[in-house]
């Protein structure tokens, strides 16, 4: 046996006939050794239900020892977008189809489930039905979304789907004054308002209510399709759609029927994002035309794509990424020691052997202090602004120029540290060492003057579109996957 | 001894693309327990030909008949679950899955259990399982100690170049066809893996069972394995016969050397 | 009928169209030569109208300009495309040539990405308020007009500043070198460097032409509708992709005519259809839905014979 399991080429033999590409991406998942090769080797050989405890587990304490206010932002929202996530990665992880209209489904499912269960409108109907009647909707509109597909391939149909959520914002937007035939004034969506005070949800004589309940009730959700959605992965239909992903030509001739295969994904991705959408309108008792926008939509790709496309597991760790840390930034304390974390935890693990390590963390104090007391000497303007709330932001105060008036002069080290960003990964050697150091100096001074006030909105969208630009660069597979997505 | 009802039988199949005619007037027949090799020169219409028997593209005339039944006009899911699969030339395997998913994921047309069977692990969908995996395993064993266990779980990008086109095979059987296309099986080969190549088509046929349509440009594997050869030159059969009568024949000879082109000069 | 009406709506469709050509020309462009679908191009266009804007503004903005106000537009212009230009060699040279090789899926979800970031950095930078061009100030409310025909000297700009460029575009492809080179790598890109040309540089080309040809469309816009803000791209790009789509992903007269027909349909269909100033964009939509069911080629693209 143990003969059979040594490869009889030896591994430093040059490998014929591999991808190339595969190949080097791959290499980078071999290099792993110490702690984390170790995670990785126990994570992959672990059976299915030892994965899903890992999550499970954690995810039950959770509650118990959080506040109510993390509780909603850390826990139900991340479970949220994780069931979002599940199903997106049908769609795009498993069948490999570009759909950039996804959010439209989430939305159906929102406003669906307020339509027939909320004050505005006057119906009342218990949760079962009202959620199935919201899934089934979504998944009828993903079902006609996905009918093009038959004849469009990749861009074609990532075009149309991108226009067709767009459409659906207009259609919220102003379903409240539709007024031709055979609508005449009819209210279907509140408009720009929004469908508000929809119900909370009803279960056999158990109404969620709280945070907590919301928590549970979302979690049992999310449990139950991720269960369901891993049974139909190893199944002949999960196996012919990553066929359907890998070579929609040879999965047309090896007996697979890829239109249909195409609608399926379609429809089961479409169900769960109306299954998600009836929850989020009764977490946050309404739906309203901005929470269905592109900023969702690629919040929500970032997820799947950061947590490895086609792989379940990735969707919960690229949630808990992608929504934790914007979370973790709103508040401008915890942003700043995020922050500073990540830039230290950065230049630790990627900058090697430790004599450019040493010149990386000496220049840029150096720098810092240098150009403070320069600028504390004659040029009093550049320290005369406020430093940011909290202990961290104090002292680094010390090192960080903190002008008076900045917006100008931010904004343009902003686009400097931009260039500068992109100037590095053209360098190699002792010259990416040497630009490194006003790199992060003039990242840092951006980040103090200008990124950390707008954490909530433009900073937290700006990281994720650099985020996976960055992802697709470095690691296309993202944390879990091994498989790279072809779209023909 | 050439059965009464042919297994394959094309009758006057043409094909042309905006003018350009790739098969015309095409008639061929594979019998039962046949291997039946295509030559011919490169743009001959050879794979055009395998495009149209498994319907990919749609012949403009003609008739394709399986087992006496017309396969015109199915979609190519269609025809491979009537009992047609085929390689590729160019190699189509499902890269980032794993090898024995690979040819576990082919057998798609020969299941029928829904997603949802799947999702509540019915019986029907969990014995479909069982017996899909026995089958990926079943034919991954035909290739004995070059496709051994330990490789199954790999991705199919993994494999070397000869192994990748054993896979291929190895898909194909798995759909459990009446009749293998091969399309350039020895393709990139080295002499080495080409002889082996050529074994295990005799193989496919003594142990496996399958009628065969091969197109190959190795004389040295036509030869080795042919039952008869069809010489196809601009999509028109210029020769048919034994593997000796067709190579000696002048017209294959024209066709490959260009002996019309040194005529004309 | 109210003619009056329909050549007001005519004559802003034709305005409309100019832009969404124009921007459908980068889409095609760089479709043609990559394969790729250019998401951050609407954004493109809208870093254009920003650069327009503080080009005016440091030539002493709209009321009391420097110079003569037609010398501003030029420099305007000039402005808007060389940073866009320069922008968009920058985004392909970052954001797509390493992934040349990759999958398709993954430069498009790099441009994706892309486009996320410029409009996030727009709002950071520049705001989230819209800014105003002030027109009126600038260039002054003088109409032409003939018969019902008015036109106004915006209007008149974009439409003969568009035509000049396309033309000029055509002639750059048709005739120059770099324009030759350009259509032999999209036409094989391996054969084409193996025959000499530097594909990196030839694409290069594409996308900064292609960008600059945004960035005038982002100034024309503004010159015309006066506001311009960070969101503005999205839907932009979005109809300039459609219109590139409906006259033929890959065509340079095929981006022109779709451009002008997006342009035009969307202008009837505010004008004409129940409830069009509110749903314009859904008609906009559903024509490219209709068109590309009917014939996905586009209008006078070429059909794609799939090699097996």
């Amino acid at each position: 046996m143990a003969d059979e399991l040594t490869p009889q080429v030896p591994p430093d033999q040059p490998r014929i006939g591999v991808d190339e590409w595969v190949a080097s991406v791959e290499g980078k998942r071999e290099r792993y050794r110490g702690p984390v090769g170790w995670l990785r080797r126990g994570w992959d050989t672990a059976p299915a239900g030892a994965r899903l405890l890992a999550f499970v587990i954690p995810a039950a304490i959770f509650p118990l020892v959080t506040t109510e206010g993390n509780l909603f932002r850390y826990g139900l929202i991340t479970l949220l977008y994780a069931l979002l996530g599940l199903g997106l990665n049908v769609t795009v992880g498993f069948a490999g189809l570009l759909d950039l209209g996804y959010i439209a489904f989430f939305g159906f499912g929102a406003y669906t489930y307020g339509y027939v269960a909320s004050v505005h409108t006057g119906h009342h109907w218990p949760a079962v039905p009202a959620i199935l009647l919201a899934i089934a909707v979504a998944a009828l509109i993903g079902f006609i979304v996905g009918f093009p597909s038959r004849r469009l391939v990749g861009d074609y149909l990532a075009i149309v789907t991108l226009f067709f959520g767009q459409a659906f914002v207009v259609f919220v937007n102003n379903g409240d004054r539709i007024n031709f035939w055979p609508f005449n004034r009819t209210d279907l969506t509140g408009g720009a308002n929004g469908l508000d005070n929809i119900d909370p949800l009803k279960l056999f004589g158990w109404t969620v209510n709280t945070t907590k309940e919301y928590y549970w009730f979302t979690l049992g959700a999310f449990l139950l399709v991720i269960i369901l959605l891993y049974l139909v992965s190893e199944s002949r239909t999960g196996r012919a759609w990553k066929a359907l992903r890998e070579d929609p030509l040879a999965a047309e001739v090896m007996s697979m029927p890829v239109n249909r295969l195409k609608l399926m994904a379609f429809v089961f991705g479409a169900a769960i994002a109306g299954f998600a959408g009836a929850i989020y309108g009764s977490v946050q008792t309404g739906a309203f035309p901005g929470d269905f926008d592109v900023g969702l939509l690629i919040t929500i790709y970032a997820i799947v794509i950061l947590g490895g496309a086609g792989s379940l597991a990735g969707v919960i760790v690229g949630a808990l990424v992608v929504n934790g840390v914007p979370e973790l930034l709103r508040d401008p304390n915890q942003a700043e020691w995020v922050f500073y974390t990540a830039l230290v935890l950065l230049v630790l693990t990627k900058v090697r052997p430790w004599q450019k390590l040493v010149t990386v963390v000496g220049g840029t104090l150096a720098l810092g202090f240098a150009l403070v007391a320069i600028a504390d000497a004659w040029f009093p303007r550049w320290t005369a602004g406020e430093p940011n709330t909290g202990k961290l932001a104090h002292w680094v105060s010390h090192w960080m120029l903190l002008p008076s008036h900045a917006t100008q002069i931010a904004n343009w080290a902003y686009a400097l540290t931009i260039a500068l960003i992109l100037v590095l990964t053209l360098l190699r050697g002792w010259w990416r060492t040497i630009v490194m150091i006003p790199t992060i100096y003039v990242g840092a001074f951006a980040w103090e003057n200008l990124l950390v006030e707008q954490t909530v909105g433009a900073t937290r969208f700006l990281l994720l579109g650099a985020l996976l630009v960055v992802l697709m660069n470095a690691r296309p597979q993202g944390l879990f996957g091994t498989a790279r997505v072809e779209i023909v | 001894m050439a059965a009464t009802q042919p297994l394959l039988a094309l009758r006057g199949v043409s094909k042309s693309f905006g003018g350009l005619t790739v098969i015309s007037d095409l008639d061929l027949h594979v019998d039962e327990g046949e291997i039946v090799s295509v030559i011919g020169p490169n743009g001959a219409g050879k794979t055009t030909l395998f495009n149209i028997i498994t319907g990919v593209y749609r012949p403009d005339e003609g008739e394709i008949l399986l087992e006496e039944q017309s396969i015109v006009g199915l979609d190519p899911h269609q025809v491979t679950n009537r009992g047609v699969a085929r390689t590729f030339q160019t190699l189509r395997l499902f890269l980032n899955m794993s090898v024995r998913e690979n040819v576990m994921a082919v057998q798609y047309g020969r299941t029928k259990s829904s997603p949802f069977e799947a999702m509540l692990r019915l019986p029907r969908a969990r014995r479909e399982e069982r017996e899909i995996r026995q089958r990926a395993e079943e034919k991954l064993s035909f290739f004995g100690q070059r496709l051994v266990g330990y490789r199954w779980d790999q991705p199919a990008y993994s494999l070397s170049y000869a192994n990748r086109r054993r896979l291929e095979i190895a898909r194909a059987m798995a759909t459990e066809p009446r009749i293998l296309l091969l399309d350039e099986p020895a393709a990139g080969m080295n002499p080495a893996e080409t002889q082996e190549i050529t074994e295990l088509i005799g193989k496919l046929r003594e142990e496996g069972r399958y009628t065969i349509l091969v197109i190959e440009h190795d004389m040295h594997v036509v030869e080795g394995i042919s039952d008869r050869v069809v010489a196809l030159d601009h999509g028109v059969k210029i020769a048919e016969g034994s593997f000796d009568a067709v190579a000696t024949d002048p017209r294959v000879i024209e066709a490959y050397l260009g002996l019309r082109k040194a005529e004309t000069k | 009928m109210n003619w009056s009406l329909f050549w007001d709506l005519t004559v802003s469709g034709l305005t409309l169209g100019s832009v969404y050509a124009l921007i459908a020309l980068g889409y095609t462009m760089v479709y043609g030569i990559l394969k790729l679908l250019n998401f951050a191009h609407g954004d493109v266009y809208m870093i254009g109208a920003f650069m327009g804007w503080f080009a005016l503004h440091w030539l002493g903005g709209p009321v009391n300009p420097s110079a003569t106000a037609w010398l501003v537009v030029v420099l305007m212009f000039l402005f808007a495309m060389v940073a866009c230009g320069g922008l968009g060699v920058a985004i392909e040279r970052f954001a797509y040539r390493p992934l040349r090789n990759a999958p398709r899926i993954a430069p498009l979800i790099s441009a994706l990405g892309v486009s996320f970031f410029l409009q996030n950095s727009a709002l950071l930078l520049f705001g989230a308020s819209f800014r105003d061009y002030d027109t009126f100030h600038l260039i002054g409310a003088k109409t032409y007009n003939y018969k019902d025909i008015f036109l106004s000297v915006p209007q008149l700009l974009t439409i003969v500043s568009a035509i000049g460029l396309m033309i000029g575009l055509t002639l750059l492809v048709a005739r120059t070198k770099i324009g030759k080179a350009m259509r032999a790598t999209s036409f094989d890109r391996e054969a084409a460097s193996m025959m000499g040309i530097d594909v990196d540089r030839v694409i290069a080309s594409t996308f900064f032409i292609g960008s600059a040809l945004a960035g005038a469309a982002g100034v024309m816009f503004a010159l015309v509708f006066g506001q311009i803000y960070h969101f503005m791209g999205f839907l932009a790009g979005l109809k300039g992709f459609t219109a590139a789509v409906i006259g033929g992903i890959g065509s340079i007269p095929g981006a022109m005519l779709g451009g002008l027909l997006v342009g035009l349909a969307e202008s009837y269909a505010t004008g004409y259809l129940p409830q069009g100033s509110t749903f314009q964009n859904l008609y906009v939509f559903a024509l490219l839905i209709l068109i590309i069911l009917i014939r996905p080629s586009g209008l006078l693209g070429k059909a794609d014979v799939k090699k097996v």
